[in-house]
């Protein structure tokens, strides 16, 4: 009886460790694709340009004005919006610390730009307003984390690098990007650009670099009608080569693929847990059963159908998987929420608890214990009684 | 006399323990059970006492002859619908208990009647009627392990009365008692077939046990012996 026990104690934590790795890993998952949708929902809803050589959102080199202004009279283009993004924090590459999730990114746009994100055209806001065209350049918006984080609500000060910048904005929830930006007029953060790199500092000091020419990247915008591959064809034809074009339709499909291989790496490593979880119950089992030969030839001679039989170690099992994938998906959900609000101070949270998901991974265990339960159950269902009653 | 209530003709039962080891448990054994009947079945070990006992319990096939029980020809039985018989017409007391450990006393009986359909109300009745007409009313509750070998044997009789078997079958039902309690628990079988006219075939070498029944049945090498 006890060696019964501690065996099906085990097993139960086999399952925990699996259970709790899948609902980890699937729930860090979810916030990444989450996060991914979110970018991708951007990326795809305009013509992203950046200045050659330099990756997305990195600052490699910078996108003159006039470059800008005549993109936007390409055929096709209806506004170009310049943007500036850096991190909140300085970079000090001395002390640098390793962060996941995203990192506190300040956003500044060309708020006197026609241009908008065909699918982010507006954000929601929680508090106060967006920045518009009329907004000084030393309000900002905030997107929910920083708030969270700086404890900012509007009308409050927030200092950046040095300088105040007055609240006027939260901007609502949306899971991905946003939720970390510092949302400004260009102007500040073109300086704040410019202060943070000696090269450019030297550069703009002697009068060699405008202000106006320091531009990280830009959205263009199609007018209606027009088709966005045939827009940044065009733009790559003529400016090729001072500036990478990046289409929605490529960039998507680019995202799409990049997700995929990163979904099934984060499932693959969950589903091998699970795949040993799911061994060890069927040991367990063939174990269990053997070991109670004589108790189901007892109850074949007093009259049990092998089909009672069958579905009576067919639940057991089940149950082993319920109780194993209820403990540690309650396990998972505590690491995740511990991790989740230990994160939330160095630049977000990294995991997605979706109540459907949940259920999901409860019902799966359950699942689980019953298909690796089942033949071990036929198996005994078949016992004959007479020798199963001989046995010990 | 009462009717019949199970009746073996010419029965042949032979196992094959490797190829060259062929033992013939059953040579052609006549036996008939009539209702009312307390007979025993005695024999040297090896007889083949048990594996008659088995095949009159539907728990094994007979490789030839004739069994009829309650009337029903049995010998072409298939396992499939076997259990359905032993679960309302036979009731088993085999020499160890046999009780399964994990559940109570009344668990174990009333485990019996489900098997054999009852509802759950008529079963959790019948079970303590049973077990308190065996004086087990405070034990109840009690697993097999807290129990001793006479109560532990009392329960398995609740158990194989529990449906009401036209047969009931006890392999050395005082296997594994003390001379004292075995005389008890024969009490308790020969009080239900004298008062309410239970059927039973024991199994025994124990010829204490074999002369407290009616009729005593001889079995030798498979035969039955003169």
């Amino acid at each position: 009886m006890w060696r019964r026990k501690f065996r099906t104690f085990l097993t139960i934590f086999g399952i925990v460790i699996g259970i709790f790795a899948f609902t980890v890993m699937g729930s860090m998952a979810l916030k990444l694709n989450r996060m991914i949708d979110g970018g991708k929902q951007y990326i795809t809803g305009q013509i992203s340009v950046s200045p050659k050589g330099s990756s997305y959102e990195s600052v490699g080199g910078t996108l003159p004005v006039n470059t800008l202004n005549e993109i936007s009279q390409v055929e096709g283009v209806k506004a170009v919006g310049a943007t500036v993004s850096l991190t909140v924090e300085e970079q000090d590459l001395d002390n640098a610390s390793f962060s996941m999730g995203p990192v506190p990114t300040i956003y500044g746009s060309d708020n006197q730009s026609e241009f908008k994100n065909r699918n982010w055209e507006t954000m929601g806001m929680k508090e106060g307003k967006m920045l518009d065209k009329n907004s000084p350049d030393n309000e900002i918006a905030v997107g929910i984390n920083i708030a969270t984080d700086k404890k900012l609500g509007v009308g409050d000060t927030f200092n950046i690098r040095g300088r105040d910048f007055k609240v006027v904005g939260i901007v609502d929830k949306t899971m991905t990007g946003p939720d970390d930006y510092v949302f400004m007029n260009i102007a500040p953060a073109r300086e704040m650009l410019i202060a943070s790199n000696p090269f450019m500092k030297s550069l703009y000091d002697k009068g060699g670099l405008k202000l106006e020419d320091v531009n990280s990247m830009a959205g263009v915008s199609w007018k209606d009608g027009a088709d966005s591959e045939v827009v940044s064809q065009k733009i790559k034809d003529q400016f090729g080569d001072q500036v990478s074009v990046m289409s929605p339709v490529k960039m998507g499909e680019m995202i799409d693929k990049a997700s995929a291989t990163m979904n099934s790496i984060i499932l693959g490593s969950a589903l091998l847990a699970l795949i040993v979880g799911l061994f060890s119950i069927v040991n367990t089992m063939v174990m269990s059963i053997s070991e109670r030969t004589k108790e189901i030839g007892i109850k074949k001679a007093l009259g049990a159908s092998p089909r009672s039989i069958a579905w009576e170690y067919t639940l057991e099992a089940g149950v082993i998987g319920l109780l194993g994938g209820a403990i540690g998906l309650g396990l998972g959900v505590l690491a995740a929420t511990i991790l989740n609000n230990q994160m939330a101070s160095k630049g977000g949270e990294i995991f997605l608890l979706e109540p459907n998901f949940l259920i999901g991974v409860v019902v799966f265990s359950f699942v689980i214990g019953i298909i690796a339960g089942v033949i071990p159950a036929i198996r005994a269902s078949k016992l004959k009684v007479v020798d199963a009653i001989r046995e010990l | 006399m009462g009717k019949t209530v199970a009746k073996a003709t010419g029965i042949k039962k032979s196992y094959r323990m490797s190829k060259r080891n062929v033992v013939h448990a059953l040579q052609g054994v006549d036996i008939e059970v009539k209702e009312g009947d307390f007979s025993a079945i005695v024999g040297p070990s090896g007889c083949g006492k048990s594996t008659l006992m088995h095949i009159l319990g539907l728990l094994d096939r007979p490789d030839e002859g004739h069994l009829e029980i309650g009337g029903v020809d049995m010998s072409r039985l298939k396992e499939k619908k076997a259990y359905r018989m032993r679960a309302k017409k036979i009731g088993f007391i085999f020499q160890g208990f046999n009780l399964i450990p994990t559940l109570t006393a009344y668990e174990n009986v009333l485990l019996a009647g489900k098997y054999g359909g009852q509802t759950i109300s008529e079963r959790k009745v019948r079970a303590k009627e049973l077990l308190e007409l065996l004086g087990l009313k405070d034990r109840m509750h009690h697993k097999p392990n807290e129990l001793s070998g006479g109560q532990q044997q009392r329960v398995a009789i609740a158990r194989a009365l529990m449906n009401d078997p036209a047969l009931i079958l006890a392999d050395e039902p005082t296997g594994e008692l003390d001379s004292k309690t075995s005389l008890e628990i024969m009490d308790i079988l020969k009080k239900l077939n004298r008062e309410q006219n239970k059927t039973f075939l024991i199994v025994t070498h124990n010829m204490d046990v074999a002369n407290a029944c009616k009729k005593i049945i001889r079995l030798k090498d498979g035969k039955n012996a003169k």
